[in-house]
Formats: C-alpha cells, sequence, structure tokens
C-alpha cells in the first residue's frame, strides 16, 4: 500500500508536467488543427530560459524568503514570457503562410521547427545535460506515510491553477469566446468580425508560455535539463492530450495526469523497459474503444 | 560523382513529369532505367553503390507509404514498425540466431506476407478511426514495435541486435560485401513496386481509395466498403517495407532497434510531403532529395565547404540545416516539389 | 561561453584544413596512383586523412561532440610529427541520421573513407552496434579502425567476432584502446566488494554497452559472494526515473549499481536518488559515469566509477591532455575525450611509422594496420599495445570517488588475462 502510494504521488507529479505541456498541444490543435511538433522543444526552451534568468539573477542554490519568491517570480514569468515570444514567432514565421496550405505541409515545418530549437538549444549549452540549480527548497510532509516535497505541490499546484485559469479565461472574456469561435469554425468567425490572426498568436502565446511554466517547474524538480528533452516529453505530452480528448483542455488535464501515473505503475509493476510500451499500449486501446478520447473532443466548450 | 546520380535521376523524373506526351515520358524512365542498370559497369565504387542501394531503399518505403497517406489518405506515423519487421524476419530467419539459414530470395516474399498481415492486425481495430487519432494510433505502435524487439533479449539480441546476417546468393554465387548486388535487387524491387503502384492508382481499388480521401462519408453511400478498403490500403503499404526490411537487414547484416526509431517513420512521411504526396514520381522526388541531404550532403558538409573554400564547421549544425530545409521547402512550395496535377485543384478545394 | 567554444573549434579547423586546402582536391588522384604504383616520394603537400565516425547530432551529440574533439586535438598535434611534405587531416563523418545513431549510416561513412585514398585509418565509431556493422567493411577493405569507447566484447573475441571478419579471416584490422564489458564488468564487482558494499540493485539503460556491463557485473558480483537484489532497466527518451528508484528504496540495497552513461539517464539518476531518499545510498557505474560530475556536481559524491587506465593524476600525459583540450575547446572533457585522443594519436603514430618505413611515399593500408598492430605508446590514458584480437594488453583499471563534485583517485588494479 506505502509503495502503492509513493508510485501514485510520485506519477501525478509527473503528470503535472506532461499535463501542462498537453494543454499547448490541444490549444493549438483545437484551433488550427495542426500537431505542433515543436511544442515540446518550446517546453526544453523554457527550462533554457528560466536557467539563464535565475544565473543573471546570481541564483545557485536554495532561496528561502523574499528571494525565494521574488527570484522564482522572475524566473516563472520570464521564462513563460519568452516562450509565449517564440511561440508566437513561431506562428508567424512558419505557420501562418501554410494555413490554408495542404494539412501535411505544417506538420512537416513544425518537425523542421523542432529540429531548428534543438540544435540552437544544442549550441546554447552545450550537447550534455546541464544542471539546474535547486532554487525551491524541498521540505516534505508524510502523509500516509509517503513523503511529498514541496516541489510536488509546487508542480501540481502550478498545473492546476494554470488550467482553472486557462478554462475562466477562456469561457468568460472577450478574447476566450473569440478563440472558441475560431475554433469551432473559422470562416464564421471571421465574418462576425473576429481578428482571426490575432486570436491563433493568442492561442500560440498561452500554449507556449504555459510550456515556459512547464519548463521551469521541470527544470526545478529535475535539477536538470537537456535540449533533446523536449522530444521524449513532447511525444507523451501529446498521447496525453489525444487521450484526454483532442481540443479539450480539461481532457489535456486529465489525460496528463494519467499518463504520468501510468508511467509510473508501469515502471513499478513491468520495470521501466516496459514503462514506454504500456503507455502507448494503453493508449492503443483507448483510442480503439473510445475514439474521441477519455472526455471527448469538444472545441474548447464542454469540460 | 555521386551526386551526379541523384541529380541525374531527380532531373529526369522531374522532365518527364512535364512532358505532355505519354510516349516520350516512358521513353526517358526506360532511358533512365537503363543507364542505371549499366552504371555498375563503369563505375566500381562501392561506397557509391552504397548509397544508391540505400537511396533505393527509402524510394521503395516511400512508394510503399505513398499508398496508405499519399492514395488512400490515412495518415501513418508508425511506418518504420513495418519496416523493421521486414528486417528481423531476415535477421531471425536466416543468421545464427535460431540457426535457420532460409534463402534471402524466400524471405523477401515471406516478410512482405509478414508485414502486411502486421498491417491488417493493427489495422482492423483502428481504420474506422478519424484521420488524426489513426495518426496517434499508428505513432504508438511504431514505438511499441521496436521497443518490444528491443526489450525480448532471448529471440531479438535486444539492444545488440542480430548481427552476421547471411550474405544472399544468387544461382549460388554470395553476395559477399559487394554492395552492388544489393543495388540489383534494388533497381528490381522498385522496378516492381513502381508497376504495382501505377497499376493499383488506376485500379478500381484505387478509384476508391482516392473517393474515400476526398470524402469518406460520400464513398460509403456509393457503396464502398470502406473498412476493407483502407485495410487493403495498409496491407499493401506495409508490405512494400516489409520487402525493404529484407533487403536492408540483409545488406547491412545487422539489425538493431535503433535503426527503427521514430525518427524513420518522420523520415519518410517528410519525403511523401516533400515530394508531392500521392503522385508516384513526387515521392521517388522526395525520396531521394532527403537522402541526398541526410546521407550524402550532410555528414560530408565539412568537406564541401572546405572545397568551396568555406572555412566552417557545419558538423554542430546538422539538425539546424535540415530543419531550415524542411522548413523552406514547405514554406515556399507546401504542395510539395513535384504534386500531381489533380491532387493540387484537389487541395485547393478542400483543406481536409 | 559556447559561443566561443564553437568559435574556438571552427578557428581550429579553418587553420588545420586552410593550410592545404588548395591541394586536396588536387592531389586525391596523385594519390590513387601513389597506392597502386611502386613506391615514389610524395610530391610537397601531399595530405593524408584520418577518418572520424561519429555521431554528432542530435541525442548522441552529447557524447559524441567531446569525443570528436578529442581525436581533432590528437590530430592537430601529430601535425608536427609528420614526415616532411606530409599533412595529416582529420574528416569527421556523422553516424547519427534524424538525431540517432544509426548502423547504416555509420557503413556509408566508413565506405566513403574506404573510397577515399587518403584516408588510412578510421577512428571511431561510438556505438557498438555501428561498430557490428562496420568491422566486416573495414575488414573487407583491410583499412584499419580504432574504437574508442566499443566496449562490447564480442567485437573482437570469440565466435561473433570471428563472424565480423569472415571476408577476410587472416586480416584484423578492428582495434580499441577502450577496454571491454567483461573487463570492466569484473573490475567494478572486485571494487565494490572491496568497498565493502553486499546488496546491489542493479540498473542499466538497455543499450548495448549499459546493459552489457550491468550483465557482467551482475554474474561477477553474485560470484564474489554479493547479493543481487533485483535488476531493472530503463525506458528511453523520459527524465522521470522516480518511480524505478522507489522499487530500489523499498529494495534497501548498499550500493545501486548503473550500467550506461550520464546522458543516458545516469545523471538523472543519481540526483534523483536524493529526491526519493537514497541520497545516502552509493551509487557505482563504469567509464560512462566518469563526466557524473558535470551534471549531479556536490551530489556525485558517494559515487565510484572505473577508468580503464592508470591514475590519472599521477600520468602527465593526462594532466597535458586535460589542460590542452581545455584551452582549445573552452569546455571540460567528455566520458571519451581523452579515449578518441588515444585513439587518433595510436593511427596517427601508425601512420608516421608507416610513411618511415616505405621511404616517404605514402603507404599502403595494410602497412598502416600492421603499424597499429604493432602499437607502442604513450597516452593520457596510460601506455597502449595490442594483443593479437585488437584489444588492450596488461589492462589496469582504476577505481575513482567523487568529492566535493570533483573525481579523486582511489586505487587500481592490474586485471590477469
Amino acid at each position: 500500500m506505502h509503495e502503492f502510494l509513493a508510485q501514485l504521488v510520485n506519477g501525478i507529479s509527473l503528470g503535472g508536467i506532461y499535463a501542462l505541456i498537453a494543454l499547448g498541444y490541444t490549444m493549438v490543435y483545437g484551433i488550427i488543427g495542426l500537431i505542433n511538433f515543436a511544442h515540446g522543444d518550446v517546453y526544453t526552451l523554457g527550462s533554457f530560459f528560466a536557467l539563464t534568468i535565475l544565473t543573471a539573477l546570481g541564483v545557485s542554490g536554495e532561496l528561502h524568503g523574499v528571494a525565494l519568491v521574488v527570484d522564482v517570480a522572475i524566473a516563472l514569468i520570464g521564462a513563460a514570457l519568452l516562450c509565449g515570444i517564440v511561440g508566437v514567432l513561431i506562428e508567424r514565421l512558419a505557420y501562418r503562410r501554410l494555413r490554408n496550405a495542404p494539412r501535411l505541409a505544417p506538420l512537416i515545418t513544425a518537425i523542421g521547427i523542432s529540429f531548428i530549437l534543438e540544435n540552437v538549444m544544442q549550441i546554447w549549452k552545450g550537447p550534455a545535460p546541464v544542471s539546474f540549480p535547486a532554487v525551491v527548497p524541498n521540505p516534505s510532509v508524510m502523509v500516509a506515510g509517503v513523503a511529498i516535497g514541496a516541489q510536488q505541490f509546487l508542480l501540481v499546484g502550478l498545473a492546476v491553477v494554470m488550467m482553472v485559469a486557462l478554462q475562466l479565461f477562456i469561457h468568460n472574456t472577450r478574447l476566450g469566446r473569440a478563440m472558441r469561435a475560431t475554433a469551432e469554425d473559422r470562416d464564421a468567425a471571421q465574418l462576425m468580425g473576429i481578428n482571426i490572426n490575432r486570436t491563433i498568436m493568442l492561442t500560440f502565446l498561452i500554449g507556449s508560455a504555459l510550456a515556459g511554466v512547464a519548463g521551469f517547474v521541470s527544470g526545478v524538480y529535475y535539477q536538470s535539463t537537456w535540449f533533446f528533452n523536449g522530444f521524449g516529453a513532447g511525444l507523451k505530452a501529446f498521447t496525453a492530450a489525444v487521450l484526454g480528448g483532442i481540443g479539450n483542455i480539461a481532457g489535456a488535464m486529465l489525460g496528463g495526469f494519467l499518463i504520468g501515473i501510468i508511467e509510473s505503475f508501469a515502471t513499478w509493476k513491468f520495470g521501466g523497459q516496459w514503462s514506454n510500451v504500456t503507455v502507448f499500449a494503453i493508449l492503443i486501446l483507448v483510442l480503439v474503444f473510445r475514439p474521441s478520447g477519455l472526455l471527448g473532443e469538444a472545441v474548447f466548450e464542454r469540460a | 560523382m555521386i551526386y551526379a546520380y541523384f541529380l541525374i535521376a531527380i532531373a529526369v523524373v522531374v522532365v518527364a513529369q512535364r512532358l505532355p506526351d505519354k510516349r516520350a515520358k516512358r521513353a526517358l524512365f526506360l532511358a533512365l532505367g537503363i543507364a542505371l542498370l549499366c552504371a555498375p559497369l563503369f563505375d566500381r565504387n562501392d561506397a557509391t553503390f552504397n548509397v544508391l542501394a540505400d537511396a533505393g531503399i527509402f524510394v521503395l518505403l516511400a512508394l510503399g507509404l505513398n499508398i496508405v497517406v499519399g492514395f488512400a489518405g490515412l495518415l501513418d506515423l508508425g511506418y518504420a514498425a513495418f519496416f523493421a519487421i521486414g528486417a528481423y524476419t531476415y535477421a531471425m530467419m536466416a543468421s545464427p540466431q535460431f540457426n535457420l539459414h532460409l534463402p534471402f530470395w524466400l524471405l523477401l516474399f515471406l516478410a512482405a506476407a509478414f508485414a502486411s498481415a502486421f498491417g491488417i492486425i493493427l489495422g482492423a481495430p483502428t481504420l474506422r478511426l478519424r484521420g488524426d487519432y489513426l495518426a496517434i494510433v499508428t505513432l504508438g505502435f511504431g514505438e511499441i514495435v521496436p521497443q518490444i524487439f528491443q526489450n525480448l533479449t532471448k529471440y531479438t539480441g535486444g539492444p545488440n541486435g542480430i548481427g552476421a546476417l547471411d550474405f544472399p546468393s544468387f544461382f549460388g554465387r554470395s553476395f559477399g560485401q559487394s554492395t552492388i548486388p544489393y543495388y540489383y535487387v534494388v533497381l528490381a524491387l522498385i522496378a516492381l513496386a513502381l508497376f504495382f503502384a501505377y497499376n493499383l492508382r488506376d485500379s478500381r481499388l484505387g478509384r476508391a481509395w482516392m473517393a474515400i480521401r476526398e470524402d469518406e462519408l460520400a464513398a460509403r453511400h456509393m457503396g464502398i466498403n470502406t473498412t476493407a478498403v483502407k485495410l487493403a490500403a495498409f496491407a499493401l503499404g506495409a508490405s512494400f517495407s516489409g520487402l525493404a526490411g529484407v533487403v536492408f537487414a540483409a545488406k547491412l547484416s545487422l539489425v538493431s532497434p535503433d535503426l527503427f526509431q521514430f525518427q524513420v517513420s518522420v523520415l519518410i512521411v517528410s519525403m511523401l510531403v516533400l515530394g508531392g504526396m500521392g503522385n508516384i514520381p513526387g515521392v521517388v522526388v522526395g525520396a531521394l532529395v532527403l537522402v541526398l541531404v541526410n546521407n550524402v550532403v550532410l555528414p560530408q558538409a565539412n568537406t564541401i565547404a572546405a572545397s568551396a573554400g568555406l572555412h566552417v564547421d557545419f558538423g554542430n549544425y546538422h539538425f539546424f540545416i535540415y530543419g531550415a530545409i524542411l522548413v523552406g521547402i514547405m514554406l515556399f512550395r507546401p504542395e510539395g516539389l513535384l504534386p500531381s496535377r489533380q491532387r493540387k485543384e484537389e487541395l485547393h478545394h478542400a483543406a481536409a | 561561453m559556447r559561443l566561443i567554444l564553437a568559435t574556438a573549434a571552427l578557428a581550429a579547423l579553418a587553420a588545420c584544413s586552410g593550410a592545404n586546402n588548395a591541394s586536396t582536391s588536387k592531389n586525391t588522384t596523385t594519390t590513387t596512383t601513389a597506392v597502386t604504383a611502386a613506391p615514389s616520394p610524395a610530391p610537397p603537400g601531399q595530405v593524408v586523412k584520418i577518418g572520424i565516425d561519429l555521431p554528432l547530432s542530435g541525442g548522441d551529440a552529447s557524447v559524441g561532440i567531446s569525443t570528436e574533439q578529442g581525436a581533432l586535438l590528437a590530430i592537430d598535434q601529430a601535425q608536427k610529427n609528420m614526415p616532411h611534405g606530409y599533412t595529416l587531416q582529420g574528416e569527421a563523418l556523422d553516424d547519427s541520421v534524424q538525431g540517432v545513431h544509426n548502423p547504416e549510416q555509420g557503413v556509408s561513412n566508413v565506405r566513403s573513407f574506404i573510397s577515399d585514398a587518403a584516408v588510412l585509418a578510421v577512428v571511431g565509431p561510438y556505438n557498438s552496434n555501428v561498430a557490428r556493422a562496420e568491422i566486416p567493411v573495414t575488414n573487407a577493405a583491410g583499412l584499419a579502425q580504432i574504437g574508442p569507447s566499443v566496449v562490447a566484447d564480442n567485437l573482437t573475441i570469440g565466435p561473433d567476432a570471428a563472424q565480423l571478419r569472415r571476408t577476410n579471416p587472416s586480416m584484423n584490422t578492428f582495434f580499441r584502446v577502450c577496454t571491454t564489458d567483461s573487463r570492466q564488468g569484473s573490475a567494478l564487482a572486485q571494487f565494490a566488494r572491496s568497498l565493502g558494499f553486499k546488496r546491489t540493485y542493479i540498473i542499466d539503460d538497455n543499450e548495448t554497452y549499459g546493459l552489457d556491463l550491468a550483465d557482467r557485473f551482475e554474474k561477477d558480483f553474485t560470484a564474489d559472494g554479493g547479493t543481487v537484489l533485483a535488476r531493472d532497466h530503463l525506458a528511453k527518451n523520459t527524465q522521470d526515473f522516480k518511480s524505478l528508484l522507489l522499487k530500489v528504496l523499498a529494495a534497501k540495497p548498499d550500493v545501486v549499481f548503473f550500467g550506461g552513461v550520464t546522458s543516458t539517464g545516469g545523471g538523472l539518476i543519481r540526483k534523483q536518488m536524493f529526491s526519493v531518499g537514497l541520497g545516502k545510498t552509493a551509487y557505482m557505474g563504469g567509464d560512462g559515469l566518469a563526466d557524473l560530475g558535470t551534471v549531479a556536481a556536490a551530489q556525485a559524491d558517494g559515487s565510484y566509477y572505473t577508468l580503464a587506465a592508470p591514475n590519472a593524476q599521477k600520468l602527465p600525459a593526462a594532466r597535458a591532455f586535460v589542460k590542452t583540450y581545455r584551452a582549445k575547446y573552452n569546455a571540460d572533457i567528455g566520458p571519451y575525450s581523452a579515449n578518441a585522443y588515444a585513439a587518433a594519436q595510436v593511427a596517427a603514430n601508425a601512420i608516421i611509422r608507416a610513411i618511415g618505413s616505405s621511404k616517404g611515399a605514402i603507404p599502403a593500408r595494410a602497412a598502416v594496420v600492421a603499424n597499429v598492430a604493432a602499437t607502442k605508446l604513450e597516452t593520457p590514458i596510460g601506455p597502449i599495445s595490442f594483443d593479437k584480437y585488437g584489444d588492450v594488453t596488461n589492462p589496469v583499471l582504476s577505481l575513482y570517488g567523487f568529492k566535493n563534485g570533483q573525481p579523486y583517485f582511489i586505487r587500481q588494479i592490474q586485471l590477469k588475462l
């Protein structure tokens, strides 16, 4: 039982990262139907930005008190903002021209952008894994005999807060309604006077900023980052989005946590080498028996 | 020298595509075929024919995937899995692994059959899914298959793979370390694949695929058994990669899971999209261009730059250059380098 | 800082190819005739090359590039010993395709080296699978190949290795300056027992190097009276090993053994051991963990690894190498930089001796192979000479630990063969 709980907690923490990345996948897919393969690399970029900001602030170890709050806030917001800008730039430079092109053209472009980002990061911080400072102290509380660290609370808390905020934004603001309308029917939305370009830009801004948040959080949680991390994490986050029902924000969240938990349990029960096999096998089964994903592919509406 | 082969082949295909006259077109292809057949008489460089045989293997793969993605419009992101199945078939049945030494030529057929069987097993439950979901299911399959080969160490050699595969032989003469026999086998298989691909395209089945690709609902109302037709695309497409897998394994004399990762599937899809999906000559060009870039130009970028008087270390920028090429071509020619006329029109009407 | 590194590497490359660039293309044809025809003195400005085949892009770049740089440094330094009229060049080809090391691309690279008559030896590859595909090709062509890091036993000895040489069984062209899995695995088991460890939990990265090393360690550790609690493998493309480590925690080992390299999970596992409460448990692995300090910093303390070389702190060649490497690339050496340096040194040295005995003419490849086989050389990883299979003779393995994130020498053993 104890080990079960420990694995569950670990799976949820891991899932929090997948969930944050999956949000970006699902939003972009919901609005322009693109599998944005470069999204995983934007996530890695987030950890690189955060690392650079922390280094610039002179942070190299654990922080406490005011410094903790201020420096973490600067790094978190900075990474999110910079990633958001990168996301917008990618959309503007690479995807916008292809909005009416054959459907697979932007997919290949996204793969190309992914390679470019990976190479830029490799040149930037070197080809080997890089150490990330342990900024956030990690005192743990015992819950039913399982130690849960402060970082895990932070990680899962941030993921949930982000999702709720996103949900509120999409349902209660004009811009959010514009996003939903664009996702539903782009031409009709345009006729209703919605600025399509701006709306899509906003989608990329938010999605990429969330990936930036995920990048920061994973840097803190794993205390290391590597230019190639985004490939694996992106692949799994995308499956998470599909598992939950692509285009569905709550679904992305649910899918992310589930993939994290499945991965954790598969490692526990079947051994590490079977964890990916299990994740993808379950994914296939879910899609075969419930093709629209767990929560259905509501386009920004339900949920 | 190696560039000459690629550039001439690409040029011939591109020119032929533009010729209005069918007979002239055929003559041009025939000339290219004869030239390729005779090439080893004049050029005995193993390295050249090694790369050409590789390029041919990718042409085969691209032609096979084109049936699935280009003709039937089903996005398959795990095509490398079938390639792996073909390769492991040869490795397990023609090596010291189980002390089976079945002949290469028999295994070509067996592997094609196995690969299509797996295509059917995977396709039967999943082909009713919408396009994007199918993409993910195939992606998952593509992730699982090499991982299983990696984990079942007892049978597959695990991460080490299986080595020292039998050299194929032709009327008692072993291929040995020479790459030229493989080059000929690949040429023959491509000819066969082209024959099949063209005939399939113009067959009843081919028209059914096209109907599904354009509008699945309408196709069903017209009385097309969409599931069966899609399954046929999956099985036939997979069989091509089974063939390719056998030649690939025999030529390398080794299989290991690292040869069939997700990136390979992505590479083959890129070939299709770059070349012009659904258009057979386009797909061939796409495969040739990407093999040229990936296997010839990029690894030698430094040497090429140096001979042009540039002293730049490209070694660190492979991914950047490759990515930029993909993005560049897509931005300026989203329909691919060599799209079919029909397909182009289609795409202008419905982007789905 | 990386920019400086890139520029430095660039400048170096420019410098070494710039001087003789003009003659490169012209001389290729001359070379061909020189090899086939009787020995004739080389014309001034003759270029000979050492081919380098390593994974240089994508995920494998993390180890491939620092390995390449080690080899290039040795080639650069060998320049001053070249006979009059000769220029030695390194030509590096990438064996990654779409970011994954690829045996097929490795073969393709090796074949293009073979077709370039100026290439007299090859350094590489990095991965055992790539080696397994390449060895039959270099064997058939009679081109010397020196592996810096491929440790799988069956590349040199046993029936599998014989199969790799089946085209040209009488000739061995493959040599390696690194150790083998069986040597390192059993040395690690001895070290582990000598450190007082009784219970181990073994994890490997499910790649050829890690898996084979862990297999051997498991066997020898058990034979030495230790207990192997469990064995596990890592998944690809993941950052999270905590759930695996929770299993380890429950098993209560004295030492966690890792078969693999820092970048395939070795570094992250050490760091994550601290977050699941295994920070005080010892951690141990092979030479793939030599750069653990760069990722784990002070958390590396309590970890051990082996190097197939005598005490590096006492070898002047090793100290000089680390210093020069740092100065040239503005980076710390990677886990196999020194090995690659030694491999290229062996190749360059054999080429120089072969030119010497051919009285200044371009030597035949077979002469280079013979000279590699007869190598006796001081390198940053100790003195190197080869047995008839191409493995180093008199293997010395050293145990290192970490203090404040820096490695320190503990002791060394000489394995009996």
